[in-house]
């Protein structure tokens, strides 16, 4: 059981401060603060998230660069705490539409009566958006959704975080839309993560799939829902060890490592015709949670080159070459690739014709920066920069200069080959027909080509 | 509802509590409304809004739910401070406990439970007792949890009320909802409880199992956790159990996942198939690399409690070595823990993919992660010997890139490869040799220099190397210079030359005359009466083989890996630490407010911090490097008292001719004798083994003094040391560290200790139960008294104003005396002394007829201080001691300590 729960800005200001138990001392908001910006321990320089200073464990989570703490006294099980604390991020997210410093300081009383239904004497009670509904009485405030779109569009997914509480989803599940009637409609996500690691010639070393269906459902009624997935489908790789392709490759089938389900799931059917059955709760949540490692095409292939020219010089040489579908358009590529510390100036020359695409050498942390606006699938793009040095190179320049991370989105395509074949509402009448949103995405996670 | 709420914030005119009040008490319900949400805007931004309570209570009256709920919110928020107004609430607590909306029933019991007043609480106990077995199961699920409250305010109450047995009734209810509140509350019932109230019977095994499978999320961690307690009569019972609980590994919460796990692996130790182990490893696998797909938060909890697991199954993991691998943009503290992991899996089977993963993070940008991923490579060729050459081969590429830190990390590396496998790659000194001069880190600077003297004779030009060091002798640190006397001795027995002749002579000149350092100068001393003595005994002992050293990536000792197995899922298996290290739970009443307002004036703020940092040292992971054994009695870094010099017989004088008057030690540290320890376990008793223990404070650290004496005639080893429940919850801070003790020889050791660890309820007394084992005798157990004046601590001085401002403020309820007819003070003086050094500080002295009258002060943990007046006639015996604390309670054993200090 946690004692106290707070949420406090980038700043360290008290946002919201809920004491459950009186058995920690009141300080402890500036207490935490202080060590985590000052964290400097065991050799790291940022701090874990848990960790305990004079008898107080404090737990944390970084959600849209707010800090959601949770403090205790007791050995309590610290996956509970952490889960509670996205948990409840995620709830307040479900009732003001947005979760920011601005909406938690609008509705802080909604707030205030929401934890109090989600935690009583620290014990978690209830953290669904659906069971709350019965117990809340205040209206939410909906800040003007309008403001958001400062965040961009990579801020729609929130950066480090796997399960994104933020999807294109930015109404309130109990507020009324301005017009009155709420909209009825039902969105899907089908969200994937990858990480691959090529080595220095380019083979693929790991490679790997967190995939997550997240669901946002505005339907009246709680109608039962029916997903249905691809029917070769399977889950488990039998026994055969990581990363052994030969099992499964060629085959074309989907196999997951592991995946787990919401508790709304009702899986009867899923061994035969491979669907999921759920009356979807109020709020945004993750149908199912997937992890794939069987070999799938990656879909960019890096080359990076960095050779000597010279005394003091050198050039380096950045071929991405986008192996998707050319219907498909990648969005806000950004790669990155770290420098030698004795680096001085860069100077870059894009192809003829380049649009839309920036270049930029960091000098305090020695980092090449080229950011794309898009991509379209099929298509080869090169950089070419020439670095000057302040002294002279010893060793070897590749060892010191790398590995090249990307980072990019992909709207409607998904690596894995995992498919919602269909989205069946249990009717109601003949007319009743909400809108129906299947999304897919990909999102680079750890994509990293060594030099 | 209209608006913003955020306009709350923004009244901050001079009249605004007249202004308020006025609103409050206004005759529309919806100003009142938007009154009491302005009053909680500015409780919440940390106003003092205490004044309003009697207006915002009478809000209270009302059948709108969300201005009933923010009052309610005001009152728990302030009802501590205004006790007596809080009795206003308590008839319409009691009226919206039998309201037919169970909304407002449920709110009500729950308000309660948490408005800690006293007068309150009785008024609790028949609302309480109705709810628990109200119809509607929201009423009672929150009446579960207010027993637990209200076991936290008075446990008494709870047991005469019967309110355990309604809770266990819960168990059998038929909304899971309450049977996992139920199960909570009484979980910590329990655990704050030394009598058996929640016992975990087959019965109840089988009813909370069903319960498992229909509770929410969370119902289920409460479960699962409970669960966990419980010993399965036999494998069968254990595999029954497992088999209920392995559907939950499929679950999208981790912590349902990793609280399963925990019960899984905990009846496994009862299976004896190997199959249904294997299958069950099997089962585990997956959902534990699924951890590692969720939040960085969550992944770190999960690593940490992995790196336990494949201590003790190894197999469960063994396959799955690349989900360890390093992202690019995985957090630092993930990184680290990943690292760990990867060490304890690698094997000659996969050691060459690890190899290329780790050199790779090597030439990473994060210096801390860089040099650990260095020192991985060291502890991998440590561990495996097969594959020792290939990590040697890659240190070796990673000094060529010639990056400082990497170059200094895989020094330090390649000395642990050399004491783990001597005489086998010196071949690769020369590559080391050429980095000399870049070193600017002691411990790589140590590590070479160990190098260099333990390989003296291989390499050509040692000396030369080794002079290069000395020049900088008097500036390095200690363990340098430590190194570099080594060395050079070393060295000049395998070649003694002229030039490592003068080379000794400086070194141990600079060690014993120009260094304070007592380590360095005693070992200085050694060498020196060694080499004059028996130059062939020297080389017996400095030269003499190593131990040599083992893998440390399973560092965890199996006692300590068992009770923190016995721990995963919870706080314990982050910080790898027991329970008791880092709980330091109290109960709520030892925060009364009477006490922080007190401290508000004796700086009480502080101390609390300040005692606790001891605990909260430790709170970080433990250090991963070997070498981290604090006060071993060998190593006490504490002053030690003079004895005179024995005149030394010349038996150095004939050392290389050095001038005779250099080598008279001046002052020889003695081994820490002061006063005999008393005598808790006499021989008899103990059947040979003696032990003599005292508690002492040095540089405000408490440690217990303890001094074995081994009568019996076997060797004993394993000594471990417990104490039981006491009133300053004195723990110890680390294992015992007695080194195993030869028939007839006694060994003493400094054991850190902690305090408010394991604290007993009841009146203080000065009683603290000690057990002792070792590996060839029964438990020992013996009784200790605890007194006071370790715990005086060095902040306790108070000036003279502050200290007759806090006796005035104190009430003359709490002025204790006593007399101690029996004590003489003959040397002002001397007594004085001997009570500053104990961290009683002397204020003022003042003449009244003819006695004198002495005033002190002194503060123990929690910042609790003592105001003393001693009155006594020099020379005569008779001192009256009347004092004044805060803490009457903690009277007579001040009285205690004050009686043995003066009696010295």
């Amino acid at each position: 059981m946690i004692s106290q729960f707070f949420v406090l800005s980038q700043r360290g200001d008290n946002i919201v401060f809920r004491d459950y138990r009186g058995e920690v001392p009141k300080g402890s908001a500036e207490i935490f603060f202080r060590k985590v910006k000052f964290w400097k321990e065991d050799g790291q320089e940022e701090a874990p998230p848990v960790f305990n200073v004079d008898g107080v464990n404090y737990f944390h989570v970084k959600v849209v660069g707010l800090l959601f703490v949770a403090t205790t006294r007791a050995n309590v099980s610290p996956s509970i705490v952490l889960e509670l604390l996205q948990r409840i991020a995620r709830v307040i997210k479900d009732y003001v539409g947005v979760l920011n410093e601005d909406s938690i300081r609008k509705n802080f009383v909604l707030v205030y009566e929401l934890l109090d239904e989600a935690i009583d004497f620290g014990f978690v009670q209830t953290t669904s958006t659906e069971l709350l509904k019965s117990y809340i009485f205040n209206e939410p405030i909906v800040i003007d959704a309008a403001r958001l779109s400062s965040l961009g569009s990579t801020g729609l997914f929130m950066q480090g975080t796997k399960r994104m509480p933020g999807t294109a989803v930015t109404k309130s599940v109990v507020a009324n839309e301005p017009g009155g009637r709420k909209r009825e409609e039902i969105f899907v996500d089908i969200i994937e993560k990858i990480s691959v690691t090529f080595s220095s010639s380019g083979y693929i070393l790991t490679s790997e799939i967190d995939g997550t269906i997240q669901m946002k459902s505005y339907l009246t009624g709680n109608p039962e829902i029916r997903l249905a997935l691809n029917e070769d489908l399977s889950i488990g790789r039998g026994g055969t060890s990581a990363y052994d392709y030969r099992s499964s490759f060629g085959s074309g089938a989907v196999i997951l490592d592991d995946c787990n389900f919401h508790e709304s799931v009702r899986l009867d059917n899923f061994e035969v015709d491979k669907t999921l059955t759920l009356v979807p709760p109020d709020g945004e949540f993750p149908v199912m949670n997937y992890r794939m490692t069987q070999e799938f095409k990656p879909p960019f292939r890096i080359n990076a080159l960095i050779e000597e020219a010279g005394m003091l010089k050198a050039e380096v040489i950045l071929k991405l070459y986008a192996e998707f579908p050319s219907n498909i358009t990648a969005n806000t590529i950004s790669v990155q690739m770290p420098l030698p510390k004795y680096t001085m100036r860069a100077s870059f020359e894009l192809e003829p014709g380049a649009i839309g695409q920036t270049t930029d050498f960091k000098e305090a942390n020695k980092r090449l920066e080229w950011g794309l606006k898009k991509i379209v699938g099929g298509s080869e793009l090169t950089l070419r920069a020439r670095l000057t040095f302040s002294q002279e190179f010893h060793g070897n320049i590749t060892k010191e200069s790398g590995p090249v991370s990307m980072t990019f989105t992909i709207p409607m395509y998904n690596s894995s080959k995992l498919q919602v074949k269909y989205l069946q509402i249990a009717k109601k009448s003949g007319t009743y027909n909400p809108y129906r949103w299947v999304r897919y995405v990909t999102l680079a996670n750890s994509y990293v080509a060594r030099i | 509802m209209s608006g913003h709420d955020s306009k709350y914030f923004s009244t901050t005119k001079k009249g605004e509590i007249p202004e308020l009040k006025e609103e409050l008490n206004s005759q529309y319900k919806d100003k009142r409304k938007d009154a009491v949400k302005k009053v909680i805007a500015a409780m919440t931004v940390g106003k003092d809004v205490s004044s309003l309570f009697t207006d915002v209570v009478n809000c209270m009256q009302t059948e709108n739910l969300e201005l009933k709920k923010l009052v309610y919110l005001y009152l728990i928020n302030y009802a501590k401070s205004q006790p007596d107004l809080a009795i206003l609430a308590v008839n319409t607590f009691v009226k919206d406990s039998q309201d037919p909306n169970p909304l407002i029933r449920a709110l009500a019991v729950r308000t309660m439970g948490c408005i800690r007043v006293d007068k309150i609480t009785e008024y609790l106990c028949d609302p309480l007792q109705r709810c628990l077995k109200d119809d509607d199961p929201y009423v009672r699920k929150t009446a579960a949890i207010c027993v637990a409250k209200l076991y936290d305010i008075n446990a008494e109450l709870v047991e005469d009320r019967g309110f355990l047995e309604s809770l266990k009734d819960l168990i059998s209810d038929n909304n899971p909802m309450v049977v996992a509140n139920a199960v909570a509350a009484l979980a910590e019932i329990q655990e704050n409880s030394n009598r058996p109230i929640f016992e975990m019977t087959s019965h109840t095994l089988s009813k909370l199992l069903t319960a498992l499978n229909e509770c929410t999320e969370w119902g289920q961690v409460f479960i699962l956790d409970a669960l966990s307690r419980y010993k399965a009569a036999d494998a069968r019972e254990a595999e029954n159990i497992v088999e209920r609980v392995t559907p939950r590994l499929q679950h999208a919460n981790c912590a349902v996942v990793l609280s399963a796990v925990k019960m899984i692996l905990q009846q496994m130790e009862l299976i004896t198939s190997t199959d249904v182990v294997r299958n069950l490893c099997k089962k585990m696998a997956p959902p534990l690399v699924t951890l590692l797909s969720a939040e960085p938060e969550i992944q770190y909890v999960a690593l940490r409690n992995i790196n336990l697991i494949v201590q003790r199954r190894p197999t469960i993991l063994a396959h799955e070595i690349k989900v360890f691998f390093c992202k690019y943009n995985d957090p630092i503290y993930v990184k680290m823990e990943k690292l760990e992991i990867m060490i304890k899996l690698a094997s000659d089977r996969n050691i060459d993919q690890v190899l290329l993963e780790f050199k790779e993070y090597a030439t990473e940008v994060d210096v801390d992660f860089v040099r650990k991923a260095v020192r991985a490579i060291g502890r991998c060729a440590i561990k495996l010997e097969r594959a020792a050459e290939r990590c040697i081969t890659v240190l070796l590429e990673l000094i060529k890139i010639k990056v400082n830190y990497v170059v200094q990390e895989a020094i330090i590396v390649i000395k642990d490869i050399f004491r783990r496998y001597p005489n086998t790659y010196e071949s690769i000194i020369a590559t080391l040799c050429e980095s000399l001069d870049t070193l600017d880190e002691p411990e790589a600077k140590a590590s070479m220099i160990w190098i260099i003297g333990e390989y003296a004779e291989r390499i050509d030009n040692a000396d030369e190397l080794l002079e290069s060091f000395l020049e900088s002798f008097p500036e390095e640190p200690a363990h340098v210079q430590l190194q570099l006397l080594t060395a050079t001795v070393k060295l000049f027995l395998k070649k003694p030359t002229e030039g490592p002749q003068q080379m000794i002579q400086v070194v141990l000149n600079n060690a014993t005359v120009e260094t304070d350092n007592p380590d360095l100068r005693d070992r200085a001393y050694i060498y020196w009466r060694l080499l004059s003595t028996d130059p062939e005994a020297a080389k017996d002992v400095v030269l003499a083989e190593k131990p040599v050293i083992s893998d440390d990536s399973n560092l965890l000792d199996s006692s300590l890996l068992d009770e923190l197995l016995a721990n995963i899922a919870t706080l314990s298996s982050v910080y790898h630490k027991p329970p008791e290290a880092f709980v330091t739970r109290v109960k709520t009443s030892a925060l009364r407010p009477e006490d922080e307002d007190y401290g508000s004036e004796t700086g009480n703020s502080e101390s609390p911090a300040h005692l606790a940092d001891s605990a909260a040292a430790g709170a970080s992971p433990p250090p991963t490097s070997s070498g981290s054994v604090p006060y071993a009695a060998a190593r006490q870094p504490a002053p030690a008292p003079v004895s005179p010099a024995a005149p030394v017989p010349d038996l150095l004088g004939d050392l290389i001719g050095l001038d005779n008057s250099a080598i008279v030690p001046v002052d020889q540290p003695a081994a820490p004798t002061g006063p005999p320890l008393p005598i808790l376990l006499p021989a008899s008793t103990g059947q040979g083994l003696q032990i003599s223990a005292q508690l002492t404070s040095r540089d405000g650290q408490i440690f217990y003094s303890l001094l074995f004496e081994n009568n019996t005639q076997v060797p004993l080893d394993g000594f471990m040391i417990q104490f039981n429940k006491n009133t300053f919850g004195l723990a110890a801070a680390g294992p015992l560290q007695v080194p195993q003790i030869q028939p007839g020889t006694s060994a003493g050791t400094l054991l850190p200790m902690v305090t408010f660890q394991n604290m007993s309820q009841g009146p203080p007394t000065s009683l603290l139960q000690v057990a002792v084992k070792n590996n060839q005798q029964p438990v020992w157990y013996f009784n200790d008294k605890i007194s006071l004046h370790v715990f005086f601590s060095e902040d306790g001085r108070m000036e003279r104003a502050n200290f007759l401002e806090t006796w005035r403020s104190l009430p003359d309820s709490n002025e204790i005396t006593k007399d101690f007819p029996g004590i003489v003070v003959n040397n002002v003086e001397a007594t004085l002394d001997r009570l500053a050094a104990t961290n009683m500080f002397f204020i003022a002295k003042r003449k009244h007829a003819n006695q004198d009258v002495f005033y002190f002060s002194a503060k123990i943990p929690r910042g609790i201080p003592f105001l003393i007046e001693l009155t006594t006639v020099v020379n005569t015996p008779g001192v009256k001691c009347a004092i004044k604390t805060p803490s009457p309670e903690s009277a007579p054993l001040f009285f205690e300590a004050v009686e043995t200090l003066l009696k010295d």
